[in-house]
């Protein structure tokens, strides 16, 4: 399937990078295809374009803080704290899958 | 409250708001904390009024910013509170409430109930008050925030003021009166919690209370905090290379890559980096860690150390109260990790330390997930 995922964390300095790093490899091993979007104090890095939401099956937000989620509207959306993603990204990742069917 | 809103008060997302004012919070001030540093280093005072401007220096200008800088705290953590509760509507009225919080001495503490109390307000109008047609665009732009500004308001000056503004004193006289044995208890157990998961769930909460305090003017478990952080990653590298000096193996060779990533991330205060080395040990790892942050917080804060500034790592000791102290303190910590590390973990035979031919960490821990779920 294809993901697109959001990581903020409260400082944005560590979390949101390791939550991406891990939900980026977490993917590739179990064969999914995801976009990753940090936003950590420093900004926006990496932002998900709209094609990318659009052809996404389901959005995953890594998010400790809260985040826009207007250009999400209508996915099926997944939030969950950074920390969580950092422990166990696959079963993360596989949960999506299952709810979705895909 | 049910319905729309069901959901909305959970803890969880209460702690979300929380922690989204905090993140937008944290550069302000540290920006603020290192001006007034900076300031002060180099003989800067507070110019109180504009009758006093022909005093300004530079030195002066910077003190006198980060002071303003501190006094925008209440106001930007009910600001964000209130709009991570409730959306844009949420930020003029949170703003607000900090404002009334500033007013009613009651900083930090007022700030945050005073967002979270506007914020709902806000969202509660926001989900049920409806509007013929015409009037729908004056919603988020006049009506929300003007009865949520207006009963918030109405709340925290008539009913919530007394008692938050007796909780501060309180607080702030509890703390200010401790005498020394006590500091040094009380500086054991804010070190000991604030490190105890490295920079996660756990360590948020006694963080949040020393910026708390010093968004107050309290100084002294700031101290701690900035101190305490640092020493897991430290203490780790330490125990390291004692273990090399001692030939006893207690880290694994990827453990070893790690240290060298967690070492210049824990001098910037960011002791996550622990957490790949603390993970494959646990309980040991932690019962020495912790231990180290406790007796650097409990030197730190008997010693008198303070620290203005939340955050920047070995960078802001020098702007700390008693920066020798504070130095003193972050080394014994970091040298009690280093030897209970190098006591408590079992020695590793040549095999368990040659462990870069495995795949990386493909095994995860069992997690509950059924708390959460699409949406």
């Amino acid at each position: 399937m294809k993901l697109v995922g959001v990581c903020a964390c409260t400082s944005g300095i560590a979390h949101t990078y390791m939550a991406k790093e891990k939900l980026v490899k977490a993917a590739q091993a179990l064969g999914h295809e995801i976009h990753v979007e940090t936003q950590g104090t420093i900004g926006v890095e990496d932002p998900l374009t709209p094609e990318e939401i659009a052809e996404a099956d389901a959005v995953i937000l890594a998010v400790d803080i809260k985040v826009e989620k207007g250009r999400f509207e209508g996915k099926p959306t997944l939030e969950i704290p950074t920390s969580l993603v950092v422990k166990a990204p696959k079963q993360v990742i596989q949960k999506v899958a299952e709810s979705i069917g895909k | 409250m049910a319905g729309k809103l069901k959901g909305k008060f959970a803890p969880s997302e209460i702690k979300k708001h929380v922690l989204t004012a905090i993140s937008y919070l944290l550069p302000l001030i540290v920006a603020s904390g290192l001006l007034i540093a900076i300031g002060n280093l180099t003989g800067g005072v507070t110019v109180a009024s504009i009758d006093e401007l022909d005093a300004m220096t530079v030195p002066s200008a910077l003190t006198t910013l980060g002071g303003m800088g501190m006094g925008l705290i209440p106001a930007f953590i009910g600001g964000y509170i209130a709009y991570s509760v409730a959306d844009r509507p949420g930020i003029a009225p949170g703003f607000l409430m900090g404002m009334i919080a500033s007013f009613l001495n009651s900083g930090f503490l007022g700030g945050l109930i005073g967002g979270l109390l506007v914020g709902y307000i806000a969202l509660v109008i926001e989900t049920y008050l409806k509007v013929p047609k015409w009037a729908q665009a004056l919603m988020p732009m006049m009506i929300v925030p003007l009865l949520s500004s207006a009963l918030g308001g109405l709340i925290m000056f008539f009913v919530l003021g007394t008692p938050i503004t007796m909780l501060t004193g309180a607080l702030t006289n509890f703390i200010t009166g401790l005498d020394q044995s006590q500091k040094a208890l009380y500086g054991f157990i804010i070190g000991w919690i604030g490190c105890l998961d490295y920079g996660g769930a756990i360590s948020k909460v006694p963080n949040l209370i020393c910026d708390g305090l010093m968004a107050d003017g309290i100084y002294g478990p700031e101290g701690i905090k900035v101190l305490a952080a640092m020493v897991p990653p430290i203490g780790v590298t330490l125990g390291w290379l004692l273990s090399k000096a001692i030939n006893k193996p207690i880290f694994k060779y990827s453990e070893e890559e790690n240290i060298k990533v967690a070492f210049p991330m824990g001098i910037c205060m960011i002791s996550e980096g622990v957490i790949p080395i603390a993970m494959n040990d646990l309980i040991r790892t932690v019962i020495c860690t912790s231990i180290g942050c406790g007796v650097c917080g409990a030197i730190s804060f008997s010693a008198g150390v303070e620290s203005m500034v939340p955050s920047g790592g070995v960078f802001v000791i020098p702007a700390m109260t008693n920066p020798l102290m504070a130095v003193v303190a972050l080394l014994v910590g970091s040298c009690v990790t280093a030897v209970l590390l190098v006591l408590i973990k079992k020695r590793l035979t040549p095999e368990q330390v040659d462990d870069l031919g495995m795949a990386e960490d493909d095994t995860e821990e069992e997690i509950d997930l059924s708390g959460f779920s699409l949406s």
